[in-house]
């Protein structure tokens, strides 16, 4: 009784906030969260660098040419708790990953989740673009079903 | 006693505070829930707090090298009480939009900038721009909230409070005075402490205006703070450094107001050798403030783009690459 008496006159309206989202120094103003898309292309550089870590990828083009894509995550100490190091992207490592992209359509975005060479999936995002669990177990049955967007998978009713 | 005065709720304040004690002594783990530890009475100012506390400490006790509290390791966030404490119906956190501003906490000109600021949120989805974008400094209060890793040194005379982020460094002078001699406030202030014991008790002043975090409500160069630091050992063995604090801020904040802040070991950094390195924004941050008022990013042959793996100003001479393993600069 006492103990619920505390709680009550204590930490009425007070609640736990654990701050595990969005831990950038920026606004993710300029990307949309809402478009997830599958992309491949082979590592340039892997700016793991304060304040956040870069992806920097060439990516083929239908006509055969490439064009440098960038994408950030999240800060190198965030992806350090994730065990992701300096060294999990190394220089012409052919990648697949999921992206949110930028809304003004230059070649960029935010990073989801990443599959590595082993087929191992990590999430380097920040709160940018999702790239948890959750995601990657509903992008894997996307995978299985060759989808390569959610607008995709949604729009051939594919579960959620 | 001078400088306090007993509130008509100063004894009921008092027997809270023994009751919560009671209750986190109880707790199991870390995952315990954080609850707030107002101070013993109501203070006019964070002095008469500070004083107040000082002598009921007997003057505070004398640590040695041998006898300071030790809080060694890597430590991150565990959570806090701030976010709730001026938005009402709100779950998650303060960089989303949701919740009601609550009112009667923040002075009116304030109160309406914070309303600004969540408006702008629901209508956009996330607050435009931050200005830690530009690397300014986080400052205190947010140095509490903000992410990443912090180590905290405890010697006789100082306790250095370190987060990676942004190289922030916060000394806490042990029995000392405050001293300012710089004309000016600074973006941790000035903090004096003293030890109870294990807990360490600090007193903070001359603060440059900042914010509580992306999302929440400014601060003025009023901003003052007393803090309660210490180490809670669980049933099951694990740790978590929580402070008690109370903020005062003539400019902000209508009355005194009470938070909690907690930390837990960085088990995973610690696990994989992970050490605090040098932190700037410099060479590196691409992220900018547009002319609408929002954040954008400069991307690789974009003008100003800047190469965090590039050479430095002087490329001509061998040995200028600051990405020596791999030499993946993108505009050598």
């Amino acid at each position: 009784m006492g103990k619920i008496l505390v709680r009550f006159l204590v930490t009425a309206g007070v609640g736990f906030c654990l701050l595990q989202l969005s831990q950038a120094h920026h606004s993710f103003i300029a990307v949309d969260p809402n478009i997830e898309r599958l992309m491949t292309g082979t590592v340039t550089q892997w700016s793991f660098n304060n304040p956040h870590s870069w992806l920097y990828l060439d990516v083929e083009n239908e006509d055969g040419t490439t064009t440098l894509w960038s994408f950030e995550g999240s800060a190198p100490i965030s992806l350090l708790s994730k065990r992701i190091t300096g060294d999990t992207f190394q220089p012409g490592d052919r990648i697949t990953f999921m992206y949110c992209p930028l809304k003004d359509g230059r070649p960029g975005g935010h990073l989801g989740w990443a599959q590595l060479g082993d087929g191992s999936f990590i999430n380097p995002s920040d709160g940018g673009c999702a790239g948890d669990e959750e995601t990657i177990a509903r992008w894997k049955g996307w995978l299985e079903q060759g989808f390569i967007s959610k607008a995709e998978a949604e729009a051939a009713g594919a579960a959620l | 006693m001078k400088n306090h005065k007993i509130s008509p709720f100063g004894l009921g304040a008092c027997l809270i505070l023994l009751f919560a004690s009671s209750v986190q002594a109880q707790g199991s783990n870390e995952n315990e829930e954080l609850v707030v530890v107002p101070p013993p009475m109501g203070f006019e100012t964070s002095s008469a707090h500070y004083a107040y506390l000082l002598d009921q400490a007997g003057g505070g006790t004398q640590h040695t090298v041998a006898t300071v509290p030790q809080w060694p390791g890597l430590w991150d966030r565990a959570g806090n009480t701030i976010s709730k404490t001026f938005l009402d119906d709100f779950v998650g956190s303060s960089t989303q939009e949701g919740g009601r501003v609550r009112t009667g906490i923040l002075t009116p000109p304030y109160e309406q900038a914070f309303q600004e600021r969540r408006q702008e949120m629901s209508e956009e989805g996330q607050q435009k721009y931050d200005r830690l974008t530009h690397c300014e400094s986080p400052g205190y209060p947010r140095f509490l909230l903000e992410p990443y890793t912090r180590e905290f040194i405890n010697l006789p005379h100082q306790s250095w409070q370190l987060n990676d982020l942004m190289n922030e460094n916060r000394r806490i002078y042990i029995d000392q005075e405050h001293i300012n001699v710089y004309g000016t406030h600074s973006w941790l202030g000035d903090s004096v402490g003293f030890w109870d014991g294990d807990r360490l008790i600090t007193h903070t002043v001359d603060i440059l205006p900042v914010d509580y975090f992306r999302g929440l409500p400014l601060t003025s160069n009023q901003f003052e703070s007393v803090e309660v630091w210490e180490m809670k050992i669980f049933e099951d063995g694990s740790q978590r450094l929580e402070v008690q604090v109370t903020f005062y801020d003539e400019h902000s904040l209508i009355e005194p107001i009470h938070a909690v802040y907690a930390y837990k070991p960085a088990t995973v950094l610690m696990e994989i050798g992970s050490r605090i390195r040098q932190w700037e924004c410099e060479t590196s941050s691409n992220s900018y403030l547009t002319a609408d008022g929002g954040t954008n990013f400069l991307l690789p042959g974009e003008p100003g783009y800047k190469d965090a793996r590039g050479v430095t100003l002087f490329p001509h001479l061998p040995g200028q690459s600051r990405d020596p393993v791999y030499e993946t600069g993108l505009e050598n």
